[in-house]
């Protein structure tokens, strides 16, 4: 039945009564009595008007959903009658469910979401771990991640339960790209088995995807378009499919066009604008070598089939492959063969990457979300009972009116439910701003993340559950207690009864309050201060003032012979940029993402084969002093260490200790690959250790070699990938120069990126300071709604105790009697809530202790702060209605009520 | 209040079927409106049975749904709009087999009643 046609029978109804009431009225008029008297008797003898017509009513049947009607019309008009608290709930609600949803949206998206490929559950990863990128012999702990082209094939045709098998570059590869002769663009790319998409199921969006012809070195070379860059880069031009672009130097047919959406076998920022054959990998001498273990491979299951055994097949493939081959492992390793595995991996959401390394925070994040949340509800229920207890009397009147008491609780639940789902549509706007400033936040430096901020259909149903859910759990204690007044009470005056249920709960609302608050401003201030110690701790070389470019001269078709000339343009060009003080090449420069390691052989010494190999660098002169690290003893590289000269290598304090620990380290030699080797260098210089990697534990050994110098019988590697450039003022101000000077000195040498140290630096720290600032604004908004909760109670009871305050004005107390009065209740909750709050911070605190950095999880400093900062925050909240207090007029307040 | 509400339903069960008769039987002479009805149990029972309009306007309401009494919107001889009910051809059938049934029941209970001889 329809609303309209509702109202319309209750006006009949209405109407009915009233012309029944009329007649009988003017029947006593006739009867001779007066108008006045008539029309009550009238009234008298009818009865209950409103009951009545409820009962009548009763009989129509759709009684419930038109009480659910009823309750809904007169629940909006009562919130609208009251703008400001009707605002108030909906804003903390929106930002408590709101905060929620976008925590989940990310959950969803980097934890559930399954890859847009199709029956993504057959999908099974050959390894259990993320471990990067090139790597030889056996694997860390055993377990095979990384395989060699000649191991993939030999797996993939020796494995018949995998329908397909595919292999791919764990990492995303840039590429310079040239349209027509324009000037090279960089984009990137991922070499990946021409089977790559069959076995991830995925069909072209236009023209054709990869195909295994492709996989052979003379086939004509292909790239497949990613949908996004067409879409942004391209302009959804379909002329673009089927033409050709410049990739690496190299002449590419563009084939087709992936599906929107699709994003590669892993979700990451900024995936691959274009997917080529592995026959097309520039760095030629990977993919010919047994020994380079450089590919992961994702495999196809066929249906039918369990991973456990063909789990336990592809180990014993794997080692007699390995005991097969003699140029794998070295013959001191052989020994490990038995113990090398092959562990199957459910890839239904691909390669793990953002998942294994957001999983903590992520985790975290939804814990102080909730707590969030908690105090979000535990702040709307406080304002309802104290609305509830000023409704007090005219609850009271109601029931005296014969309203049943289980309508009443209906009426307030429906109201909280209003307010619940209001704060939840408003909190779905929240979640995807703030999704969206997560993202910015997590993906600092990235163009583009394949995450949709906007919540899925699951996430948005999980928060619609929640709203209500809240709804319930703040609406029924106010909604129990206002129900429970006494009709008498009306009567009465229902403002003079003290000590009543609804402000005891309302003050252990207010107690949790400040628990939880406590717990999240510690929480707040640990990760800050841990994010302040990685930040500011000393790293081994200065940020301020320097530029870090990134090119790649391997992308424009450079050959090792002709890389002496570029770097010496390099060189000669990039000091005479006005404003730069000095510059340097490397291979690659600290903390930029990159790190390479290798065993070394130390000439005179027993090779040592179980400490992890040194990490090394190649860089150019005046290297140490741009980026700021201290010359401890000996020289650095310079000018005349070039191929020809002795070959020469600068070492770290950590690489020193290491491996001369009570010897002088200056004049020794090591060398590269074999002991043969183990003369090739020698040690001139001891620099401060830095670090390049890993920004919590110590920096790890690590040697630097001159750009070129390659001892006879070593292959050549590490080309220059970056120019540090040390400047006067701002970093930014001098890119434009940079750009051009790089230009001049080759035109087709695109610029990967340009950023200042600074941000290089700090977009290692991206995930520390998501979850510092996130805290920290979980923090604040706590804070907020703890002192608004402690507020309204206190306000609440001043407005109640007015009488009271009054008397004992009269009967000579003072300002200051009054003010503790109201104080100490204050106090008391404050007290308690610290009291609770402090403990549990601490016994939550090593959930968070293995984030930490530089700081204790009881840190008393940070604890003392955040109880400082919690304590006033109260004070002053519960001052401004104790001050009122003050200033109560015994007489009027006597008067009162 | 919850046992006001209730004490009005049980009064209504007690009569219902009963009351139920009265007003079809009262509709026998004519339409009427709710207030005329309970004027007209009230005269004809010699001020005896009064009709609680929390009784009377749910019946009313009932017997219209069932589709026994009719409704419509007129003017009443004071000038005044009221809703008037009507029997109606099913209701007059109802009022018949209502009537056998309440001279069934009474003959039943006067049998009770009546002292031994």
């Amino acid at each position: 039945m329809s609303l309209w046609r509702w109202k319309k029978r209750d006006a009949e109804l209405d109407e009915e009564v009233r012309s029944h009431l009329e007649m009988a009225a003017q029947e006593r008029v006739e009867r001779g009595e007066k108008k006045e008297d008539a029309e009550h008797g009238a009234r008298r003898e009818f009865g209950n008007v409103g009951l009545v017509e409820e009962i009548t009513r009763d009989g129509w049947g759709w009684r419930w959903p038109r009480e659910l009607a009823d309750d809904v019309r007169y629940g909006m008009r009562t919130l609208l009658k009251s703008p400001g608290f009707t605002a108030v709930v909906v804003l903390t609600l929106a930002l408590g469910i709101g905060a929620n949803t976008a925590i989940f949206t990310l959950i969803d998206a980097v934890m559930l979401r399954s890859l847009p490929v199709a029956n993504p559950r057959q999908l099974y990863r050959l390894g259990d771990n993320n471990s990067c990128c090139v790597m030889v012999g056996t694997q860390e702990g055993g377990s095979f991640v990384l395989y060699s082209y000649a191991l993939y094939e030999n797996l993939r045709d020796h494995t018949p339960e995998f329908s397909e098998l595919a292999a791919f570059e764990p990492w995303t590869s840039d590429l310079s790209v040239r349209r027509n002769g324009s000037a090279a663009e960089p984009f990137k790319g991922e070499f990946v088995s021409a089977n790559y998409f069959n076995t991830l199921g995925v069909r072209a969006f236009a023209g054709r995807l990869l195909a295994p012809p492709d996989d052979s070195a003379s086939a004509p070379r292909v790239a497949v378009m990613n949908y996004h860059t067409w879409q942004q880069r391209f302009g959804l031009d379909p002329s673009v499919i089927g033409s050709t672009l410049n990739i690496n130097g190299v002449p590419c047919a563009i084939a087709g066009v992936t599906p929107p959406g699709f994003y590669g076998d892993t979700l990451r920022s900024d995936p691959p604008d274009f997917w080529l054959p592995l026959a097309a990998d520039p760095e030629k001498w990977r993919l010919p070598n047994a020994a380079v273990e450089w590919l992961y491979l994702v495999g196809r299951l066929k249906s039918g089939f369990a991973p456990e055994p063909v789990q336990a097949r592809l180990t014993v493939e794997l080692q007699e492959w390995l005991s097969s081959h003699r140029e794998v492992i070295p013959d001191q390793d052989r020994k490990d063969i038995p113990r090398q595995y092959i562990r199957l991996t459910a890839a239904a959401g691909g390669v793990e990457k953002l998942r294994t390394d957001y999983e903590t925070g992520l985790h975290l994040l939804v814990t102080l979300s909730a707590l969030l949340l908690l105090i979000a509800c535990a702040n709307v229920a406080n304002l309802l009972l104290a609305r509830g207890s000023a409704n007090r009397a005219q609850m009271a009147v109601r029931l005296a009116l014969g309203a049943a008491r289980s309508r009443l609780i209906r009426q307030m639940l429906t109201e909280s439910l209003l307010l619940a789902i209001a704060g939840g549509l408003a909190g779905l706007y929240v979640a995807y701003a703030g999704a969206h400033a997560i993202l910015l936040l997590a993906f600092r430096g990235a163009s583009y993340v394949p995450i949709d901020a906007r919540p899925s259909l699951p996430v948005l149903g999980l928060s619609i559950l929640l709203s209500l859910m809240t709804g319930i759990v703040f609406g029924i204690l106010p909604a129990w207690t206002a129900s429970q007044a006494d009709p008498l009470d009306a009567l009465r005056g229902a403002g003079r009864s003290t000590g009543d249920r609804a402000s005891v709960l309302q003050k252990s609302l207010v107690v949790a309050q400040v628990a939880f608050s406590i717990a999240l401003l510690i929480a707040a201030g640990l990760v800050t201060q841990s994010l302040r110690n990685l930040e500011g701790q000393h790293f081994g070389f200065v940020t301020d003032g320097r530029l870090i470019v990134n090119i790649a001269p391997s992308l424009s078709g450079y050959t090792p012979d002709k890389l002496d000339g570029l770097y010496q343009r390099l060189e000669e060009t990039m000091p005479q940029i006005p404003g730069v003080l000095s510059a340097s090449l490397s291979w690659y420069s600290p903390l930029g993402g990159n790190n390479a390691n290798e065993r070394v052989y130390i000439q005179g010494k027993a090779p040592d084969y179980r400490c992890t190999a040194p990490s090394w660098d190649r860089v150019g002169p005046h290297y140490f002093e741009t980026i700021g690290t201290r010359l401890l003893r000996g020289r650095v590289i310079e000018e005349r260490d070039r191929p020809g000269g002795l070959n020469v290598a600068v070492i770290n304090e950590t690489f020193a200790r290491r491996f001369f620990p009570n010897e002088d380290p200056i004049g020794q030699h090591f060398g590269m690959t074999d002991v043969s080797h183990s003369g090739d260098y020698e040690i001139v210089g001891i620099v401060e250790d830095a670090k390049y990697q890993d920004t919590r534990g110590p920096a790890y050994a690590t040697f630097f070699l001159p750009l070129l110098q390659t001892p006879p019988g070593e292959s050549f590697r590490g080309w220059v990938g970056a120019i540090e450039l040390h400047v006067a003022g701002r970093p930014e101000n001098i890119e434009s120069a940079v750009r051009k000077a790089l230009a001049d000195a080759d035109p087709s040498l695109p610029v990967l990126n340009m950023m200042s140290f600074d941000e290089q630096v700090a977009r290692n720290f991206n995930q520390e300071r998501l979850i510092a600032r996130l805290t920290e604004l979980f923090g604040a908004l706590a804070l907020i709604l703890a002192c608004v909760g402690l507020y309204g109670v206190t306000a609440y009871a001043v407005a109640r105790r007015t009488n009271e305050i009054g008397i004992r004005v009269a009967l000579g107390a003072d300002r200051a009697n009054v003010l503790g009065l109201v104080l100490r209740a204050a106090l008391t909750q404050l007290g308690l809530g610290l009291a609770i709050g402090i403990p549990a911070a601490l016994a939550g605190g090593h959930l968070l202790a293995h984030q930490l950095y530089g700081v204790k999880s009881y840190d008393p400093t940070i604890l003392g702060a955040a109880a400082l900062v919690l304590a006033a925050c109260a004070i002053l909240a519960a001052s401004i209605p104790a001050r009122r207090a003050t200033r109560v007029d015994p007489i009027v307040a006597l008067r009162y009520e | 209040m919850a046992d006001k509400k209730a004490r009005y339903q049980n009064r209504i069960e007690l009569l219902q079927g009963t009351l139920d008769l009265l007003i079809l039987q009262t509709l026998q002479w004519g339409s009427q409106h709710g207030y005329g009805i309970s004027v007209a149990i009230r005269n004809r029972s010699g001020e005896l049975l009064q009709v609680d309009t929390g009784s009377l306007y749910p019946a009313l309401h009932r017997l219209e749904k069932q589709k026994w009494i009719r409704a419509e919107w007129r003017i009443s001889e004071n000038k005044q709009r009221a809703k008037f009910y009507q029997l109606t051809a099913a209701g007059k059938k109802q009022l018949t087999r209502e009537r056998s049934k309440w001279s069934q029941l009474s003959d039943a209970i006067a049998g009770v009643l009546q002292p031994e001889e």
